[in-house]
């Protein structure tokens, strides 16, 4: 009984988000919580590759911004079909992913850390320098809508869908792999490096695709984004929001998949804090929105400081089962 | 001819300041074994108590001075509060740490001074000084000669004074140097004061060309780091040399190439430099015991 | 049978050497002791041996295949496991998950597999868990199994250490520094640990400066000085043997 209960907060997570459409009228509410769930989609990545493998990227919204590029390009400029475009989108961040993952393998944790700084100033450059395919500083517009072969996809309710059902994917994938032997190499490599080499673990093998995967799910979520809001310009995909996809990541917690989840949710969630409470006055929506970007930081510090292994940290010292 | 000589001192002038940051990002990591990832924002905070101090009515020379006193003394904060209470601990938490803790410093700037480009005005009035045909601005000037006062005086510190020998003895072998009475708590403390000074010299001597914002610290930071790490992770003569080297790469990147590329430049070496060779041009850098 | 042939292995870091032209074997079933006071290359010799370093000079077979030049995962694959001075253990695991990354030595990522929950996965889950349950019962504390890393005392994580290296599958373990930092009746239990994995057929090659546990559980001793080897045999003749004590007499000892 004991290991089902376990599996209880998924479950009402997963009740509460595929329910809330049916509960929630108002459209642009309906957005936001479309928005918490591309920002979860990345989380669940950086979950595996943070909070498992403990690899820190501080250029991951370089992997949105290529899926998010790549899937506008295809969609726009080649005008290829949606699914084609979000599986390339997918493939060409996994390949990002690869790429950055490959020669940072022997470096130490916080030289890793600024390789992955520099990799995604550079794609920020990129983004703004590569003028025919990204549309340079004006960014690329006009991207269409997802569409499952002629079924386009334009309500909010069913863009919520269809971005939360990615989300399930990705979290189920990433729970399989985590509850067996990859998860467990992933958490030694994070418990020790030296210690999990002693111990035959594919060091390089675990870090690559831990780094491919999660830059995949970035990806994707590039992807929906572009499609979902049908403009991207290279202010979107920045350091600002490397941090604070990190911060998601640190404030979730460590070895755990929910943790990152919903602190993604909760830190999306200050952001349109106004159409969540429509009581709140106006000055304090505007207080809260101007220190966005504080609040990230001192999560951060707060967090490693006093709870290094985050929320899902803190549940499992209560006695809790890991969620 | 002339044009290569414009490129040189451009390159010169902006190596100068990476010089400095680099110097801040080496003292630390020799301390600490960590990356300081806010040196950016202390290159930010001069620039801003600079003009902060000058708009109190502040002669500019004393402005300058309580600037750099007034940064240090943030770093040293900065330590006490943020790294200290993390011990010995592993240099990833100090990084993430240091990453928080620059969003907050820059917040910080931005709550106080607002989003907009504030300016300082040069050290010295006057024309830009022709050599050659090229031309040098008396902030350049400045530049140079606080860089060369900066690295001097710190090789006098560390060479010459007692306090300096006892940094070197905690970057080298700390548990060593806390046997020998080394109070190494505070040796860390102070070489983040001194890193934070160091970026706020820099931050202040560029200022007048180039004036200050908010949000200028990350882009420093990056290209500070790139310079540390290409001339050697720990090693201050390692990371001038990286600095100037920087500066000049960029310049003739700018220069010849398109300036379009001049920010890509230092992100481009930093990448090279960690996949090539980690320990940069001049090596050394610490060994992990096993 | 010699199971280990370590060569003229000779170790330097830039004008320091660390180990000078170091021969010896290690014969299967055996015990072998490397004593010598702290700093002699011990643990530097370790890591030649195992894939962290590469000796500067000689050569290292284990029966039979050279180890030289091999990473330490081929190492671990081959059949050789190792432990450290300062334990590395995975802290936020329990000791029963320690030792099932150990149990999965031989096998590749699984990143495949388990993403699409293939039935192979769940069988090689419970073969894993199976192996790590035996090995805690082997080394005697299978009460620790639930317990994370960093709830354990010192001598259980050793101990723990231990485990998840023979869970690896070894023929040859190499045991640094077992028993330091441990109490009397912890060094017994690793005492008894270490008769229990010979009896098990395990070649063990131990560093250790317990005297007391090295006497007792060694075949054969070799002594290891400022890095070179100045005696070899067995433990009776060691201990009388003038060189060996007079290495020793300028060390402070840091022994209970």
């Amino acid at each position: 009984m004991n290991r089902l209960l376990r599996f209880v907060p998924a479950a009402v997570l997963t009740i509460v988000v595929a329910v809330l459409p049916l509960v929630v009228a108002d459209r642009f509410l309906l957005k936001v919580f479309t928005f918490v769930g591309l920002n979860a989609l990345t989380a669940v990545g950086l979950a595996l590759l943070f909070g498992y493998a403990g690899q820190v990227s501080l250029g991951h919204a370089a992997f949105v911004g290529i899926g998010a590029y790549a899937c506008a390009f295809c969609t726009t400029k080649l005008e290829l079909p949606w699914l084609a475009g979000f599986a390339i989108a997918a493939l060409l961040s996994a390949l990002g992913g690869l790429l950055l993952s490959l020669p940072s393998l022997r470096l130490k944790g916080h030289y890793l850390a600024m390789a992955s700084l520099g990799f995604g100033e550079l794609m920020s450059v990129a983004f703004v320098e590569g003028s025919p395919v990204t549309g340079g500083v004006n960014g690329l517009g006009g991207i269409p809508f997802p569409a499952i072969g002629a079924f386009e996809i334009r309500e909010p309710a069913t863009l919520y869908w269809l971005v939360w059902g990615v989300v399930g994917l990705a979290a189920l994938i990433a729970f399989n792999i985590t509850s067996l032997r990859p998860g467990r190499a992933m958490r030694s490599l994070h418990g020790s490096e030296l210690g999990a080499q002693a111990c035959g673990v594919d060091v390089t093998g675990v870090k690559v695709r831990s780094f491919v995967l999660s830059a995949a799910f970035a990806g994707m979520s590039g992807a929906l984004y572009a499609s979902f809001v049908g403009f991207i310009s290279p202010s979107v995909f920045t350091l600002s929001v490397s941090v604070n996809l990190l911060a998601m990541a640190v404030v979730g917690g460590t070895g755990s998949l929910i943790g990152p989840i919903l602190s993604a949710a909760a830190l999306t969630l200050l952001q349109y804090i106004d159409a969540l409470i429509p009581g709140l006055a106006r000055e304090t929506a505007q207080v809260v929105q101007s220190f966005q970007a504080d609040i990230y930081g001192l999560a951060i510090v707060l967090v490693v400081l006093f709870a290094p292994g985050g929320l899902a940290g803190l549940w499992r010292r209560r006695g809790g089962e890991r969620p | 001819m002339s044009e290569l000589l414009q490129f040189f001192i451009a390159g010169l002038k902006n190596g100068a300041i990476y010089a400095l940051l680099a110097l801040g990002f080496t003292i630390v990591y020799a301390s600490t074994g960590a990356i300081n990832f806010a040196q950016g924002e202390f290159f930010m905070l001069g620039g801003m108590l600079g003009v902060w101090f000058s708009s109190l009515g502040l002669p500019l020379p004393v402005a300058v001075v309580a600037a750099i006193v007034a940064t240090a003394a943030i770093g040293a904060a900065f330590e006490l509060l943020a790294v200290r209470p993390l011990g010995a601990g592993d240099p990833l938490r100090v990084i993430m740490v240091t990453i928080g803790g620059s969003v907050i410093l820059r917040q910080l700037a931005l709550h106080l001074f607002g989003p907009d480009e504030l300016p300082l005005p040069p050290f010295t009035e006057g024309a830009s000084i022709k050599v050659l045909g090229a031309a040098i601005e008396r902030q350049t000037v400045w530049i140079w000669a606080l860089t060369l006062l900066a690295v001097l005086g710190l090789a006098f510190l560390y060479r010459k004074t007692a306090f300096g020998k006892a940094m070197r003895a905690t970057s080298l072998q700390r548990d060593a140097a806390r046997l020998v009475g080394v109070d190494t708590g505070r040796m860390v403390t102070y070489s983040f004061a001194l890193a934070a000074a160091l970026g706020a010299l820099a931050g202040l001597a560029v200022t007048p060309l180039t004036q200050t914002v908010f949000d200028v610290g990350a882009g420093i930071s990056v290209k500070g780091f790139a310079a540390a790490i290409l001339g050697g992770l720990g090693n201050p003569v390692a990371a001038v040399a990286g600095g100037i080297v920087l500066g000049l790469l960029e310049s003739m990147t700018a220069g010849y190439l398109n300036p379009l590329y001049k920010d890509a430049v230092a992100l481009v070496v930093l990448l090279i430099v960690l996949f090539v060779k980690p320990s940069g041009i001049f090596g050394g850098g610490r060994r992990e015991k096993v | 049978m010699t199971m280990l042939s370590v060569k003229g292995v000779t170790r330097r870091f830039g004008g320091l050497t660390a180990v000078d032209g170091v021969s010896f074997d290690v014969h299967e079933g055996t015990i072998k002791a490397l004593i010598g006071p702290n700093g002699a290359g011990k643990s530097t010799l370790f890591n030649c041996l195992t894939g962290f370093d590469t000796p500067s000079e000689g050569s290292v077979s284990f029966e039979g295949t050279p180890l030289v030049g091999r990473s330490a995962r081929q190492v671990v694959r081959l059949g050789v496991a190792r432990t450290f001075q300062n334990t590395q253990l995975f802290d936020e695991m329990t000791a029963l998950e320690n030792v099932m990354v150990g149990a999965q030595a031989r096998q590749g990522t699984g990143f495949v597999a388990a993403a699409l929950r293939l039935p192979s996965a769940f069988a090689e889950e419970r073969r894993a868990l199976e192996d790590a349950e035996r090995l805690l019962r082997l080394i005697g504390i299978e009460e620790w199994a639930h317990s994370l890393g960093r709830d354990l005392p010192a001598g259980i994580r050793r101990l723990v250490e231990i485990a998840r290296a023979l869970a690896t599958a070894p023929k040859l373990v190499l045991l640094d520094e077992p028993a330091a930092g441990l109490n009397g009746t912890e060094t017994r239990e690793l005492m008894h640990a270490l008769f229990r994995i010979r009896d098990a057929g395990v070649t063990t090659l131990i560093v250790e400066h317990d005297m007391g546990l090295v006497m007792e559980v060694s075949d054969e001793i070799v002594v290891i000085d400022r890095g070179a080897k100045i005696a070899e045999g067995p433990p009776r003749m060691i201990q009388k043997d003038p060189v060996v004590i007079a290495a020793y007499l300028g060390e402070e000892d840091v022994d209970e």
